[in-house]
């Protein structure tokens, strides 16, 4: 019989490693746990309320409203207490609110950015308002969030939108050499036969789609990044959190999906001015709020320049466009999220929601 | 070992050496998958790649969704599409009562902006004729 005490202390320390490592890949860990109530509903999209941190007293006018992608969970904003948006945000003194658009299921399948903005989000800041005792608000759109808050601030100008903070937002598709253009123009991509087979857009199939944009880095040098940093807890931990959002992938809309191919990416519409829900004309020009547009110069899902020109067709008197380094997911959960992103994004707010 | 120290007075450790070699290679690799990834030709290749997996299973699927019905009606059981059409209604009376919240919203309003000078008095309801014996009980 062999004898185990005989393998080698480096074979031991190496298995010691792949167990780490394969626990810490399978390993789901608890994430977006900031204490919070249920506002609203409305079919899956709640409104919520992160519990406030500090006296009424210290705490801005302006209740600031989150609205992000309806692809991925909303979590990524409240990823660990130390590494999360909504916990700074708290602590600066912001009355803070997510818009959750839930994941669609079947029944869904026929919901369109107009649904999504002239319903849901309307509804939802009527709510906001009623229950915060509030006339005005600023909201933060990021990725399909930005679009869903770029139509709504334009649709409904006088709606009580004081701010508006657009993240990584994808709103010029004028450039037709964009990896994600290339690949659903026609007739190189079917989305009538996807709709047909799944109803809704599946969340792997776009997940895999995202990743495939960066295959080495998102298959092989995302799990290497791990092995390196096995000994260090806190680099683990990190890990996990991002991994663990990153997994929960939720299907897409089938009619906001189609919506996001056939009029975006293959019209640019919404940019030109000539995007219509349900018979409203979407005219950036008419968005007055004051406007902060924050790119990712690394970006390589919404480049930037899907994001820089906005800020042209805007009638927004105190408009901001402004460059950080990083990447699309990177500069709001990244090392430098909050030492770069967050205050920057504070210091832009804050004086604005008094 | 002092021949092994590096210039910078660290260890030699063969291990850094070997993962900047592997970062390097990573890198490179990176780039052209990147460019490869980034062309017309992927781009149809992918897309025909989708289509014709989509196409062979579509009769596949068809014949399991009809099989699958005829079961669930034999069996008296709804079927998916009765279960998306009642949690369409459900929806919709979900908008109806949010917008009953939202006229009941503005009805409040009104009242407390309504200065209480300016709110118009309930008109005075006729009184009620006291039950016999009320007085005596009061005491």
């Amino acid at each position: 019989m062999a004898d185990v005490s005989a393998v080698p202390e480096p074979l031991t320390g190496i298995e010691q490693k792949v167990l780490t490592f394969t626990k810490a890949v399978n390993e789901k860990i608890p994430i977006d746990q900031t204490p919070r109530e249920v506002i609203w509903t409305l079919n899956k999209t709640r409104l919520i309320r992160y519990q406030p941190v500090l006296p009424a007293s210290q705490r801005h006018k302006l209740p600031l409203l989150l609205v992000f992608a309806l692809m991925n969970r909303p979590s990524i904003l409240d990823l660990r207490p130390e590494n999360s948006y909504v916990h700074y945000m708290l602590h600066q003194g912001y009355d803070l609110y997510l818009l959750d658009w839930g994941i669609p299921g079947p029944e869904d399948k026929d919901l369109k950015f107009d649904d999504y903005v002239l319903d849901y989000l309307t509804r939802a800041v009527r709510k906001l308002k009623s229950f915060a005792g509030v006339e005005e608000f600023s909201m933060l759109g990021w990725c399909i969030g930005a679009i869903l808050s770029t139509c709504y601030a334009a649709l409904r100008p006088n709606d009580g939108l004081r701010n508006l903070i657009l993240l990584t937002a994808p709103l010029d598709y004028s450039n037709p050499d964009m990896t994600f253009a290339r690949w659903i123009k026609e007739p190189n991509f079917n989305v009538d036969l996807v709709l047909e087979t799944f109803g809704n857009m599946p969340g792997q199939m776009m997940d895999a789609g995202a990743r495939v944009l960066k295959p080495v880095e998102n298959y092989i040098g995302n799990y290497l990044r791990l092995w390196d940093n096995l000994d260090k807890p806190a680099a683990v931990q990190a890990w996990q959190a991002m991994n663990t959002w990153v997994n929960d992938n939720i299907p897409m809309a089938g009619g906001a999906f189609r919506q996001l191919v056939t009029d975006l990416y293959r019209h640019d519409r919404l940019i030109k001015g000539q995007w219509y829900l349900r018979g409203e004309r979407v005219d950036p020009a008419k968005i007055k709020a004051n406007l902060l547009t924050i790119i990712a110069e690394a970006d390589h899902i919404t480049p930037p320049c899907m994001s820089k020109t906005i800020i042209d067709r805007v009638s927004s008197k105190d408009k901001t466009l402004h460059y950080i380094h990083g990447g699309h997911i990177g500069i709001m959960v990244g090392s430098s999220a909050n030492r770069v992103t967050w205050p920057y994004m504070n210091d832009w707010l804050a004086p604005r929601s008094e | 070992m002092p021949e092994q120290q590096a210039a910078n007075g660290k260890p030699f450790d063969p291990v850094e050496s070997f993962r900047e070699m592997r970062d390097n290679y990573l890198d490179s690799w990176a780039k052209v998958m990147v460019d490869v990834i980034n062309t017309d030709a992927y781009a149809k290749a992918s897309g025909n790649m989708l289509e014709t997996c989509l196409s062979m299973s579509a009769p596949f699927r068809t014949a399991v969704e009809k099989a699958m019905l005829q079961t669930l009606q034999q069996l008296s059981m709804p079927s998916r599409n009765d279960f998306i059409s009642l949690a369409q209604r459900v929806s919709n009376v979900e908008i109806k009562l949010d917008d009953l919240d939202a006229k009941l919203d503005r009805i409040e309003k009104l009242l407390t902006k309504t200065p209480s000078a300016e709110r118009p008095r309930p008109a005075a309801r006729p009184r009620r004729p006291a039950p016999v014996g009320a007085e005596e009980r009061k005491g």
